[in-house]
């Protein structure tokens, strides 16, 4: 154990004293931390839709200069439209009225109106864009006002009140909302987040470990090092201070983050809860099951590192790895918009995937706690099961050096030490 | 302190590699483990080392079976190699405190092995910035960092210029006059030849030639005579004794600067000397042949493979 702690204490300090993960940890946490205090010293209002710099909550309406202004041009043939009804629709723009087509379009090739509009009868209008974006809404808003303005049209021709109607149809209903359980539409997005967060671990400091036991292997240190303690320390050792490494980066940088979020929320007006105002009970079975799958992966690519001699070969080596964990990316993506599904139950139960699984439904759906404790306690062995195979591998794997080593021909090999 | 390895049998896969192994070493005295490439001696170093496990047969140290976690042993392996991006003292702390020492005396200990190897300067520096015969000097001083009872050494001096070669020399010699129990694996004969005592050669897995350095180039001199003439050339002198001389002595050998003879069942060296003098040629050198290790290594190894 003595040994174990001796491996851990220095591998760990590789970690923590690298110069990469310092300044990566630091930068990334330092840009997150100062996004979060950025409405504090920018006004962000627009984006928002709260008063900037420490204003509190309280919204703040400003009158736009002309100039700020968005300037849209029409024609109107058909003699319907209302331009106080389409402000309403466009905000903060500016309605100029065409005399021609040829007016509209040069308009908007010269680029003095966003775009332009020529309306030709009530249910009829060309559009007129220069440069059409993907987020373009126009369009979709004019063809509403259109559909209003031929509403309007209609009850003025039949003498029918356009205001009653319109209140018959806009019945104004209050909703009081009390979601009793979970909220999945609120929770699906820090979900997806933290799905994102543990696959990005898994992937990267597995590499990482698997890396390091290769570099030993290519720089011949492991020839020392097996001589000097047993392979298991070497693997533990090795797999927990990567295990720390990532806790500690993700930690700091989620932390501050999530902190710097708290501290600001009244400023961000809670636009960002979705993604950042966390319940503790899911982080800490975040915390849990993350660690955990993280656990049972880092011993596997351990182990895979083990069996190949040159660190351009470990991609190759643990390719099997990485597909494993982007299939279970993949899925749990696509499921955590059905939780209560059979697949993602499934999935909840399996080593593999539990650990980005079991707290989505956690968060999202309904789970019993004897569900939790038996995914936890499956876990937890198959951390054990990885571990003993993985340091199983690893020490058959160290010292043989030259071709990668296939794994099933590892894993035969190792039968047959055991049987002999 | 004795370590006997007896009949050491390992086998990867199907194939057997160690086919039995017998040697024994004692405390205060050096074994030359030789053989030739993929004879089996990384392979027996590793058992001893407990890396690998043999397949038969057992380690023994003073008649018990030779544990060697509970013991402080120092290896340097043949394939040599720390960690490029770390600094010395730093990974010979670590390597020290793995092997069971408190890190207060590792530190001393590495900075007193650093000294004594002339490269203590370099403590605070990364290995990678070292140059290689000052990194195999760190890989040494590494080994011996917790003052081991029983140091191996594999290859030691190679990539060593010679007045690092004389440094490790002297450490080496150090070591066995303070009764530590070495072994010392190396393809530089003359190396073996100044420390150690007993040699075991390894050839194809088994040990083909065993036992004390000086019995063994006694016996392979035994009836073993050299001789060379200033008035001929060896071949010319060679032809002339298998012509003339048959009845008393064969050719063994040619070397260099003379030929080596074997007497014969009916020849001595009375009678050689007598009909030597009387002949027309003019003795160079006559002697007794005593042979270097590198003779006997080539003889026995070549003869076996």
């Amino acid at each position: 154990m003595r040994k174990f702690f001796t491996v851990l204490r220095y591998e760990l300090k590789e970690y923590l004293q690298s110069k990469g993960f310092l300044s990566l940890t630091l930068i990334l946490t330092i840009a997150g931390v100062a996004l979060m205090f950025l409405p504090r010293f920018i006004d962000l209002s627009d984006f928002t839709g709260v008063g900037g710099k420490g204003e509190g909550s309280e919204t703040v309406e400003e009158s736009k200069e002309p100039q700020e202004l968005q300037q849209m041009i029409y024609l109107d043939e058909a003699g319907i439209v209302d331009v106080a009804v389409l402000e309403q629709f466009f905000e903060d723009t500016l309605w100029v009225e065409a005399k021609s087509t040829q007016e509209v379009q040069k308009a908007v090739e010269e680029q003095t109106a966003e775009a332009g509009f020529v309306v030709k009868s009530p249910t009829q209008y060309d559009y007129f864009v220069y440069n059409k974006s993907m987020s373009d809404t126009n369009s979709r808003l004019f063809e509403q006002a259109m559909k209003l303005f031929y509403r309007m049209d209609y009850c003025a021709e039949n003498g029918l009140d356009f205001q009653e109607i319109t209140a018959m149809y806009d019945v104004p209903v209050t909703v009081n909302e009390q979601v009793l359980n979970k909220d999945t539409g609120s929770n699906y997005w820090y979900c997806y987040v933290l799905v994102i967060i543990v696959f990005m671990l898994i992937s990267l400091y597995g590499q990482m470990i698997a890396t390091s036991v290769t570099s030993e292997k290519s720089n011949r240190a492991i020839e020392v090092l097996v001589t000097s303690t047993s392979p298991n320390s070497l693997l533990f050792g090795k797999v927990i201070a990567g295990a720390i490494g990532g806790l500690v980066q993700t930690g700091v940088i989620l932390g501050g983050i999530l902190i710097a979020y708290e501290v600001n929320r009244e400023q961000w007006g809670g636009m960002l809860d979705m993604l950042l105002h966390i319940p503790a009970g899911v982080l800490i079975t975040f915390a849990f099951f993350g660690l955990g799958g993280y656990l049972f992966y880092a011993f596997l690519y351990g182990a895979m590192g083990a069996l190949v001699s040159k660190t351009e070969d470990v991609s190759k080596s643990s390719s099997g790895l990485m597909i494993i964990t982007m299939v279970v990316y993949f899925f749990s993506l696509v499921q955590l918009q059905n939780v209560e599904g059979a697949v993602i139950k499934v999935l909840s139960f399996l080593p593999i995937s539990s650990y980005s699984t079991m707290f989505a439904r956690i968060a999202m759906g309904t789970v019993a706690p004897w569900e939790i404790v038996v995914s936890m306690l499956i876990l937890v062995v198959s951390i054990l099961g990885a571990g003993f195979i993985g340091a199983k591998l690893y020490r058959m794997g160290t010292l043989r050096y030259g071709n990668p080593i296939k794994i099933t021909t590892a894993l035969q090999d190792i039968r047959k030490s055991k049987d002999s | 302190m004795k370590l006997e390895v007896k009949n050491i049998r390992k086998s990867f896969g199907e194939t057997e590699i160690l086919h039995g192994i017998n040697f024994e070493v004692e405390s205060g005295k050096a074994l030359g483990l030789l053989g030739r490439n993929g004879a089996g001696k990384t392979t027996t170093i590793r058992i001893l080392m407990d890396v690998f496990r043999a397949n038969s047969g057992e380690v023994l140290l003073d008649g018990k079976k030779f544990e060697p976690s509970k013991h402080q042993i120092g290896y340097l392996p043949e394939e040599r190699g720390l960690y490029p991006k770390r600094t010395v003292i730093d990974q010979m702390i670590y390597l020290a405190v793995l092997r069971g020492m408190k890190a207060k005396q590792a530190k001393e200990n590495a900075k007193r092995w650093l000294k004594r190897l002339e490269v203590e300067e370099y403590e605070s520096r990364k290995l990678e910035t070292l140059s290689k015969g000052n990194q195999q000097k760190v890989q040494l001083a590494a080994t011996l960092v917790c003052d081991p009872e029983i140091v191996i050494l594999d290859e030691p001096f190679s990539g060593l210029d010679p007045v690092n070669s004389q440094i490790l020399k002297d450490v080496v010699s150090e070591l066995i006059a303070n009764g530590k129990l070495v072994i010392f694996s190396s393809h530089q004969m003359s190396y073996v030849e100044e420390f150690c005592d007993n040699i075991a050669i390894i050839n194809q897995g088994e040990v083909v030639l065993a036992g004390e350095l000086k019995s063994i180039k006694k016996e392979y001199g035994k009836n073993r005579l050299i001789l060379s003439a200033e008035n001929m050339s060896l071949s010319e002198l060679q032809k002339k004794m298998e012509q003339d001389y048959a009845d008393l002595v064969l050719v063994a050998g040619k070397q260099k600067e003379f030929l080596i003879l074997e007497l014969t069942e009916t020849g001595n060296r009375s009678n050689l000397m007598g009909r030597l003098s009387g002949s027309e040629i003019q003795v160079e050198k006559f002697g007794i042949y005593e042979p270097s290790l590198n003779d006997i290594f080539v003889a026995k190894v070549g003869e076996e493979a």
